[in-house]
């Protein structure tokens, strides 16, 4: 009835039921919310080599020995070891063994490090803000106490200083600090960024950033551009957000973009190319196209436009459309 | 009978558990004993003789009068012409699996630096041979152990008896029965989450129902193996189950630990409590959330490592008092 997991997972086979221990043995860890040590450990034990966990922001270095035995060291890692990094800031975990990993090692890394990240960022108080949505809420209600809002932000663990809004489409608003994971780029979704700042000035950035999120595109063929906007790089395109509400007729140009964009597939892509390289020679090479193809499209699109493009008046004329076409097509709340 | 919550399982013992789920049910039948018994327990591999540091010898020796002879796996610490102190160790597997091979690896480590011998007894085990044949088995080996130590090296002053689950309670057993006997004097008892109480009855063995390892199915299983319908019945013997033993009084220096999270957390503290209660001498651990046997299934974890250093330091304590 006593078989010892060393043993048994010291013969581990690069198969699938090695697999399976491996991430069997990590979930449970997260499920019985384990610290860093624990996490380690288990990396070392599974790998059968020494593991370690350095993040030097937090001063936090932990080593396991292959046998479960705590052991920190003075040296650094070497660097040909196998090593993961945790995608935190400076974070890196190491098993001390050399390269090339094997697939239950590489397995081993990623399940460790993942984890790892998981139990730094709820331990060491840099958990993504957004996990209480009332105090969320809260931090971003300007008509709320400002005592209120500073209690808020300490439960969530927020700096001070140095925080910001991130309106995500479809999704709860987030606060973001330089220590949180970047997440809002990996979303996927349409995002806006509002201005960093003080905890008190959350309002005004969460408006910011509702605005950039109205000035963010799907970025498909038919909503070409950036999906995540920065407010503080908008400048007077958010005077133009204040004056396109929902009952704002489209101006003259953003029918002509829709016609355009009505006529083929590749049309606004193209335009938005041109509208955002500095030159024509690098949207060509953004869209993969032969230059003198590019010249060509340009020339149908302009007829359909009825401007040209090609002219830094007529961009300006181009990105002040696409800019209210998205205005129009993202209405605020 | 409402049964309470189980406590939860340690993090570092759970997440062993799961990785090792489908090794170990957590409910054995005799019927799954032919396939349990033909996967080894021990590792085969494991080197006993610690690259050369300890030295083993096999002796064939008589078993309780009138039955057959029983073989003792004696280690010492090697070119070391003694006489040493001896653990005398009694193996586990809930009385029906196991061998002697089968010791903690933590005390085959201290042989060197603690200068001891570790006698292991072959014990003959049930059902094939039920109650009283394993531990007669075992305490015969004893007193062969303390009766020719000087063929062996020990000191036969020093001697004590240890062992893990069915073994925990085997060495209880023989402890009962040198006291009983007038057999030979023991300097301790290390009764490592022993298997006392065939009545299986503890508000601990119906909480981990079906849970960890070594259940309440397989306690069944085990103690009828041993006892066959006299299991829990009014009349067993404490040489059988040492919770039964109404005088728990004179008895050397006892060691018991056992997990929060296990079948046999109260029957253990229960007789750590009544060793106390006699006037003896006992240390109890609890490690909590620990399952059966954990620091020998996960010997990595932390509480595993702080169990193992909690027995060294008592056999350090004993072995120099």
């Amino acid at each position: 009835m006593v078989r010892e997991l060393a043993g048994r997972l010291a013969a581990l086979d690069p198969d699938a039921s090695a697999a399976v221990q491996v991430i069997a043995y990590f979930d449970r860890l997260v499920e019985a919310r384990a610290g860093l040590e624990a996490i380690v450990r288990g990396a070392a034990v599974l790998a059968g080599c020494p593991a370690r966990l350095v993040d030097p922001g937090h001063r936090v270095d932990v080593r396991v020995l292959g046998d479960g035995r705590r052991k920190d060291a003075a040296s650094p890692p070497d660097p040909g070891w196998l090593h993961a990094p945790l995608g935190l800031e400076n974070a890196v975990l190491w098993l001390e063994r050399p390269g090339p990993a094997g697939p239950v090692h590489l397995m081993i890394l990623e399940r460790a490090a993942g984890v790892a990240r998981d139990a730094l960022e709820r331990t060491r108080g840099r958990a993504a803000s957004a996990v209480d949505p009332a105090l969320v809420e809260l931090l971003l209600d300007p008509a709320a106490p400002e005592a209120d809002r500073l209690h808020a932000a300490r439960r969530l663990r927020l700096p001070g200083t140095g925080v910001w809004a991130v309106a995500v489409a479809g999704g709860p608003p987030v606060i973001e600090h330089p220590g949180s994971r970047a997440r809002t780029p990996g979303l996927g979704r349409r995002a806006g960024v509002g201005p960093a700042g003080r905890v008190a000035d959350l309002p005004a950035s969460w408006v910011a950033a509702k605005t950039a999120l109205r000035l963010a595109a799907e970025g498909d063929e038919q909503d070409p551009g950036p999906r995540v906007v920065r407010a503080d790089e908008l400048g007077g395109l958010l005077v133009l957000a204040a004056a396109v509400g929902p009952d704002t007729e489209p101006a003259p140009d953003v029918r002509a973009l829709d016609h355009a964009g009505g006529a083929a597939p590749w049309i606004l892509s193209t335009l938005y190319a041109v509208a955002s390289e500095p030159s024509l020679r690098t949207a060509a090479a953004a869209l993969t196209l032969h230059h003198s193809t590019l010249q060509d499209r340009l020339t149908r699109a302009e007829h359909l436009l009825g401007w040209n493009i090609r002219q830094p008046q007529g961009r300006l004329r181009l990105q002040l459309a696409f800019a209210l076409r998205r205005l129009h097509r993202h209405p605020p709340d | 009978m409402a049964v309470p919550a189980p406590p939860p399982f340690d993090p570092e013992l759970a997440a062993a558990l799961s990785a090792m789920a489908g090794f170990i049910p957590p409910s054995l039948t005799l019927e799954m004993l032919p396939a349990l018994r033909e996967t080894p327990i021990s590792l085969p591999e494991v080197d006993l003789s610690r690259d050369g540091a300890v030295e083993l010898r096999e002796l064939t020796v008589p078993g309780p009068a009138g039955e057959p002879d029983i073989s003792l796996l004696v280690l010492r610490p090697a070119g070391e012409p003694g006489p040493v102190p001896a653990l005398y160790h009694i193996h586990g597997g809930g009385m029906i699996m196991g061998d002697a091979r089968m010791i903690p690896a933590e005390l085959v480590d201290m042989i060197v630096e603690l200068k001891l011998a570790i006698v292991s007894v072959e014990y003959r085990l049930a059902p094939d041979h039920p109650h009283p044949a394993p531990v007669e088995d075992s305490y015969a080996g004893l007193v062969w152990t303390a009766k020719h130590a000087d063929e062996i090296g020990v000191d036969p002053g020093r001697i004590l008896v240890a062992g893990a689950s069915a073994g925990g309670g085997l060495a209880a057993a023989v402890a009962l029965l040198a006291r009983d006997r007038s057999g030979p004097a023991l300097i301790g008892q290390m009764l490592i989450c022993p298997m006392l109480d065939d009545r299986n009855d503890t508000v601990s063995s119906h909480q981990m129902a079906g849970l960890g390892v070594w259940d309440r199915t397989s306690n069944d299983t085990g103690w009828t193996a041993l006892l066959g319908d006299q299991r829990g019945g009014p009349g067993v013997s404490p040489y059988a189950a040492p919770a039964r033993a109404a005088d728990l009084s004179g008895l050397p220096p006892a060691f018991v630990d056992v997990g929060s999270a296990e079948t046999f957390r109260d029957e253990d503290v229960a007789y750590a409590t009544g060793i106390w209660q006699a006037g003896g001498v006992a240390e109890l651990h609890v490690w909590p959330g620990g399952f059966h046997g954990f620091d020998m299934m996960a010997p990595h974890a932390a509480i595993s490592q702080a169990a193992k250093a909690a027995r060294l330091d008592w056999l350090r304590r004993i072995l120099s008092a």
